[in-house]
């Protein structure tokens, strides 16, 4: 029998048994379906974050640390007691080793390295508003260049450039808290109050204080010295989907940024100490060097491409989780399968008896099986398939509204070639499922089959 | 010409053994009709099934035009039957949710005459035994004369030389069943074909050139009219 003679009686067998096909269609249409949307929802995903990273780091970005325990997560959280180093901060159990000015100065000195910036941790006493006479607190951090964020008001210089030592860019929340438009605000001044902490001085200290800045200088030492920094309003931003930070602070420059974090850590342990610095490898550098540089003169880096990776490697596990429970409806559908074709070579058995007898040979009835098998697989998947881009057609508009993605991000993607990959997959498995019952069919005694009842 | 030599057919071992066909020879020449006469039980459907290379032979041989065709590989035998033989049966074993050309096409498909072929040679099948108008219709939505008239036009579709017909008016009455042994005869005559009617009903044998009475496994009798109707 020839083979497209027996795909197209394979085809019209199954037709005859309409309901029964469609069910087994359907339980591995469910695998399909889980499969596909796994798959789907892996992609968009990568895409979404691939999109993120780029919109919010410079490939050329690196981030380097002291101590390489910052990136690896778990690490040596030791129970025990360390020796004192005005280098090491204690954080969460672990310890972290600080970068000083000194591997600052060095870093900045490198050829290799431009824009290398300590992450500042600013902590600002108080912010106040031209606009009303009530002190806030609030959250500042240092301007990023590399990232536009939509403004409400107010105009943002280009990418790459900070704004200027005086200027401040406040996010939009800010504005509705005041009860005023963004554009108000702009212009406005805003006052930024930091303090010295207050530092406990030994006798000596204390005479050497009184002998050279009187009893006041004491005084002051005690309690805290107070600044006060004034910026304007540049500008007003939104609130953005791609954007990694944090737009609920207020965004300094860099020389803002350092004279808040000198100011306030002055006479402690922590002056002039930084958790890492950002750092952009030169122009004609590939970070990925840089960073085996950097890492063979003890320091720790990530690059962009790291960040990514990681970001990936946790949509994958999310991915396999899903895709594992495709699977396993895909098994179930299996017997599925199995049991209907078992079903099916009982039911024709005078037909495959009549077919031998005709001179049909055992492989061509086993083919015949695993060929109506591979409709079975073909139909599941199309449906199974055909429910998933339907699926992410609908939920797609609703997932980017719910989420706030903004414009053109979809989470869930369906990439053509998965689904054609996905469905010779379920073709080969439903033929693989239908290799007991075509066993059997082939094997039948056409005489026994004929047997007048 | 078929030849039967010395086939004994037995089944199972030892003192359980049941001998079906004990030593039974007979020759068929070509295009001859011929019914194999006997009881319930008697052996003659076992005969047919070994004729057609259906079922094997514990010893002997059996010959079609000189060929012993159980010295065959089981490739060749399918592919001979497919061919040149053909069965009609008594249950009809039509395909009730297929249609009628669907169904007369099967063996055409087995036989993997060129699809090209196959329209003209089923509806020619079909309008030999005048069910031409039924070609759309579901086998089951047919009569038993007419399904029985549609296995014979599956029967013959392929032009084959040896057609078998396993009681083929059992589940008929009388006047439809002389349809359908009318169609039978007319295609071994024209078409020159050997019949060979399996059967209990002597009336039906008598209409045969030959008759080879089967009892208790052996041939008791070969009656060969072939002479008197002037054949060979």
């Amino acid at each position: 029998m020839k083979i497209a003679d027996t795909l197209r009686r394979a085809g019209r067998s199954l037709k005859q048994a309409k309901a029964r096909t469609l069910l087994t269609s359907l339980a591995i249409a469910v695998g399909a379906f889980t499969i596909m949307m796994s798959l789907a929802a892996g992609e968009g995903t990568r895409n979404y974050s691939n999109n993120l990273i780029q919109s919010n780091v410079d490939p050329q970005a690196l981030f380097i640390v002291q101590d390489d325990s910052l990136f690896e997560s778990g690490g040596t959280a030791s129970t025990g007691l360390r020796e004192y180093d005005a280098d090491v901060s204690e954080q969460g159990g672990r310890s972290l080793k600080l970068m000083n000015q000194e591997a600052i100065d060095g870093l900045a000195a490198r050829d290799d390295l431009t824009d290398v910036t300590p992450t500042y941790q600013l902590s600002v006493r108080s912010i106040e508003f031209s606009q009303s006479d009530t002190r806030y607190s609030a959250e500042v951090a240092a301007y990023n260049p590399d990232v536009i964020s939509e403004v409400a008001a107010g105009k943002l210089p280009e990418k790459g450039t900070s704004i200027a030592a005086d200027e401040i860019v406040l996010p939009e929340g800010f504005a509705t808290t005041l009860g005023v438009s963004p554009e108000e605000l702009i212009g406005n001044e805003v006052r930024l109050t930091i303090v010295q902490p207050s530092s406990t001085l030994g006798e000596a200290e204390a005479r050497e204080v009184i002998a050279t800045e009187g009893v006041e200088g004491l005084a002051r030492r005690a309690q805290g010295e107070t600044r006060t920094i004034t910026t304007s309003v540049v500008a007003v931003t939104k609130q953005s989907s791609t954007s990694f930070t944090a737009t609920t602070a207020a965004s300094v420059s860099a020389e803002t940024a350092k004279e808040i974090a000198e100011f306030t850590t002055e006479g402690t342990d922590s002056y002039q100490k930084y958790l890492g610095v950002t750092a952009k490898a030169a122009e004609g550098y590939d970070p990925a060097k840089v960073k085996a540089e950097l890492e063979s003169e003890g320091f720790s880096a990530q690059t962009a491409e790291d960040l990514q990776s990681l970001i990936f490697t946790i949509v994958n596990v999310l991915q396999y989780i899903v895709a594992g429970f495709g699977i396993l409806a895909l098994l179930a559908s299996l017997f599925g399968i199995i049991n209907t074709q078992y079903i099916s070579v009982l039911e024709r058995t005078s037909q495959i008896g009549l077919m031998k007898a005709l001179g049909m040979r055992g492989r061509d009835v086993s083919r015949l099986f695993r060929y109506e098998a591979a409709w079975i697989g073909f139909l599941g998947g199309v449906i199974g398939i055909g429910l998933a881009a339907l699926a992410t057609a609908l939920l797609n508009p609703f997932i980017n509204k719910t989420l706030e993605l903004g414009e053109g991000n979809y989470l869930l993607a369906f990439v053509p070639w998965h689904a054609l990959v996905l469905l010779a997959c379920l073709i080969l498995i439903a033929i693989a499922a239908g290799y007991f019952p075509s066993r059997k069919a082939a094997k039948l005694d056409p005489i026994e089959a004929l047997r007048t009842e | 010409m078929i030849e039967v030599r010395n086939v004994t057919k037995t089944y199972g071992r030892g003192e359980g053994a049941f001998v079906a066909l004990d030593d039974v020879s007979f020759e068929i020449p070509d295009g001859v009709s011929v019914a194999i006469l006997g009881k319930s039980g008697s052996g003659k459907s076992t005969l047919m099934h070994i004729m057609s290379g259906l079922d094997s032979v514990t010893s002997g041989e059996i010959r079609i035009n000189g060929e012993n065709i159980f010295a065959k590989k089981q490739k060749e035998i399918d592919a001979f039957r497919s061919r040149q033989m053909s069965f009609i049966f008594q249950s009809f074993f039509v395909q009730g949710k297929e249609s009628c050309y669907d169904n007369v096409g099967m063996p055409l498909e087995i036989a993997e005459v060129p699809a090209s072929k196959r329209k003209e040679l089923i509806m020619h099948a079909l309008n030999s035994v005048e069910l031409g108008e039924k070609a759309k219709s579901k086998a089951k939505d047919l009569s038993g004369g007419q399904k029985q008239r549609l296995a014979i036009a599956r029967a013959i579709v392929n032009n084959p030389k040896i057609l078998f017909a396993d009681e083929p008016t059992g589940n008929l009455d009388t006047t439809t069943g002389g349809i359908i042994e009318d169609l039978l005869f007319s295609y071994n005559r024209d078409k020159n074909a050997t019949l060979i009617v399996v059967t209990h009903d002597p009336e039906l044998a008598e209409k045969c050139d030959m008759q080879i009475i089967i009892r208790d496994g052996r041939v008791q009798e070969i009656r060969d009219n072939t002479t008197a109707k002037g054949k060979i």
